[in-house]
């Protein structure tokens, strides 16, 4: 069992490295693998430098939200107890991007506070979500459906107000259409400080996710407080979700996906799924975005909207299998 | 374990009222009591899952309500009625759970831990299926498990809501048992809500019989086994008879 398990890792590891410099030499500009090492670490060249500049921040932007959202959805799923919890889908991409949109829009000069903002955004969606679907526990379709309208309000919202602002093409716009095209390298600083903060948080609370598949009373009977057990992961998964938000856009779908099929390669001991979900969500996100540049190529369509097509009918598979095992 | 004027209601219905009582250290006690007597909620107010509205319950003294989730998890264990686990969680992993309650972030005693975990598989015979799957299991041998992750506490104390509800005769009596070795090996003090009046007689050292909130009666079973206290508990006749010196009382 375990050996298997050490041989998924390190086919993820290995198909991960490969996409990546697959990806790195996709498109106009096109280098052999030894002039695109030499050009990073030997000397200096000018097409290896526009890539280094271009394409590496947008592939690394794309792997640490894969990750980042995978993870969130992993801590969401196992705090409401809901296979179908994804941060996007359960609206909480949503309240952070608004909440995004709306200082990027009216307060550009917050705009090194954007990160902030959007969690905070993020946490209010998810109390919204919440309180409202709370009767006297999380029953896993009412959350999705409180996460659906949450979503649609707050995306609606959205829209108004970037319309409002009247800018086109602008950072708010980014994030609307999860454009991560126009990524930097200081994009990636930023998404890359606090996402490791909410990846490592997420590695130390793994054996605690474990626990929250027992009853609440079960839980407590083992000297663990599950309501401040469940705000603690709750705040992780918000973090990881509206970070990645705040600099990627919205993305739903990936939440849902990637730990769905890590469970069915790891076991659902969070121990190893948190650690997979990292890198299959990585893999995941690039290879949406890497298929989104070559796809209708010299056009491209946004990762965001891959996820979606494949997603979409991904969702419906596990809600109608969800009737058998869950219940509704 | 004390309780004392304990009151409980939900919104303007009161589930119970001032109740008191003395749980016997090293004893099985056994609540009794028809459905809706609110001994389930005693049960849950006892361990920490319920706050009452007035009067408290004392631990070695101590209100509870002033102990930690974590402290009360080292002195009290429970096993709940009703438990879910993972399907590819393994029998020994979730004992281990046992031990949350005992050690912090960084100062954990492994081989306390471990030794502990291997004597509830032992005294539980789980041990033979330390590697397996709890999926796997049957509903006795799962019982059994629930009640070796409560042993992995090791409390003086151990709650069990209704050990046997969801079992067939055998693996009742099984559990029984064990509770009863438990009880007897080990010194744990037991406090048990169990339908079946002459399981209740027959492996209790106290019985408590409660009707509409309050405690009717408390004692030994030779003393709350007669036909008038259970008229006045369960609201029917039911005979008493004595076979070979024990008690039966007649449910047919």
């Amino acid at each position: 069992m375990k050996k298997r398990k050490a041989v998924y890792f390190s086919v993820l590891v290995v198909l991960l490295l490969g996409l990546f410099f697959i990806s790195v030499n996709l498109g106009s500009l096109k280098v052999t693998y030894g002039a695109l090492f030499r050009g990073l670490f030997v000397e200096y060249n000018e097409t290896v430098a526009t890539i280094y500049d271009l394409r590496f921040p947008r592939i690394i932007i794309a792997m640490i939200t894969g990750a980042g959202l995978a993870v969130s959805g992993v801590l969401f799923q196992a705090v409401l107890k809901n296979p179908l919890a994804d941060p996007g889908i359960i609206g909480i991409s949503a309240g952070s991007a608004f909440v995004s949109v709306l200082i990027v829009a009216f307060f550009p000069m917050w705009y090194f506070f954007t990160p902030i903002f959007s969690f905070l955004g993020g946490i209010l969606a998810c109390v919204l979500v919440y309180s409202l679907s709370w009767k006297g526990g999380f029953s896993p379709l009412r959350i999705i459906l409180v996460g659906v309208a949450v979503n649609a309000v707050f995306s609606g919202l959205m829209e108004s107000f970037s319309a409002m602002s009247g800018q086109n093409y602008s950072g708010a716009a980014s994030i609307l259409n999860a454009n991560i095209s126009m990524k930097t390298w200081k994009d990636v600083r930023l998404l890359a400080g606090y996402v490791s903060i909410g990846l490592i948080l997420s590695l130390f609370a793994a054996g605690r996710c474990n626990l929250l598949a027992l009853e609440d009373k079960t839980i407590r009977s083992l000297g663990v407080n599950v309501n401040g057990l469940r705000a603690a992961l709750s705040l992780i998964a918000v973090l990881l979700a509206s970070i990645t938000t705040a600099v990627a856009g919205s993305i739903s779908f990936i939440g849902l996906i990637v730990p769905h099929i890590g469970r069915l390669f790891v076991g659902s001991d969070h121990k190893l799924l948190i650690p997979f979900s990292m890198l299959f969500g990585a893999f995941t996100m690039l290879l949406a975005d890497t298929v989104g540049r070559l796809i209708a190529y010299p056009y491209e369509i946004s990762a965001a909207i891959i996820m979606s097509v494949i997603g979409g009918p991904f969702f419906i598979v596990l809600l109608k299998r969800s009737d058998k095992t869950y219940g509704s | 374990m004390e309780v004392k004027n304990l009151d409980f209601s939900y919104g303007k219905e009161k589930v119970l009222n001032q109740i008191s009582l003395k749980i016997p250290k090293g004893k099985i006690t056994t609540l009794i009591g028809a459905n809706g007597c609110g001994k389930s909620t005693l049960f849950k107010v006892m361990t920490k899952n319920l706050k009452a509205h007035r009067g408290s319950v004392f631990l070695e003294g101590k209100n509870i309500n002033e102990i930690s989730l974590k402290q009360f998890a080292r002195q009290v264990s429970i096993v709940h009625q009703y438990n879910v686990a993972p399907n590819d969680l393994t029998v020994e992993k979730l004992i281990g759970y046992g031990r949350i309650a005992h050690g912090g972030l960084c100062k954990r005693d492994k081989a306390q831990d471990e030794k502990l975990v291997s004597w509830a598989m032992e005294v539980t015979g789980v041990t033979e299926f330390r590697d397996r799957q709890i999926s796997g299991l049957s509903g006795g041998q799962k019982q059994r498990v629930w009640i070796a992750m409560a042993l992995a506490q090791n409390t003086k104390i151990l709650f069990l809501d209704e050990p046997t509800t969801y079992l067939d005769i055998r693996y009742q009596i099984e559990i029984l048992q064990l509770i009863k070795r438990l009880n007897v090996e080990f010194g744990i003090t037991m406090i048990v809500v169990l339908h079946d009046m002459n399981q209740a007689i027959h492996y209790s050292d106290e019985l408590i019989a409660m009707k509409d909130g309050k405690i009717i009666a408390q004692g030994e079973p030779k003393e709350i086994a007669s036909p008038e206290i259970l008229k006045e508990v369960y609201d029917i006749a039911l005979k008493v008879e004595h076979i070979n010196g024990e008690l039966f009382v007649l449910t047919v």
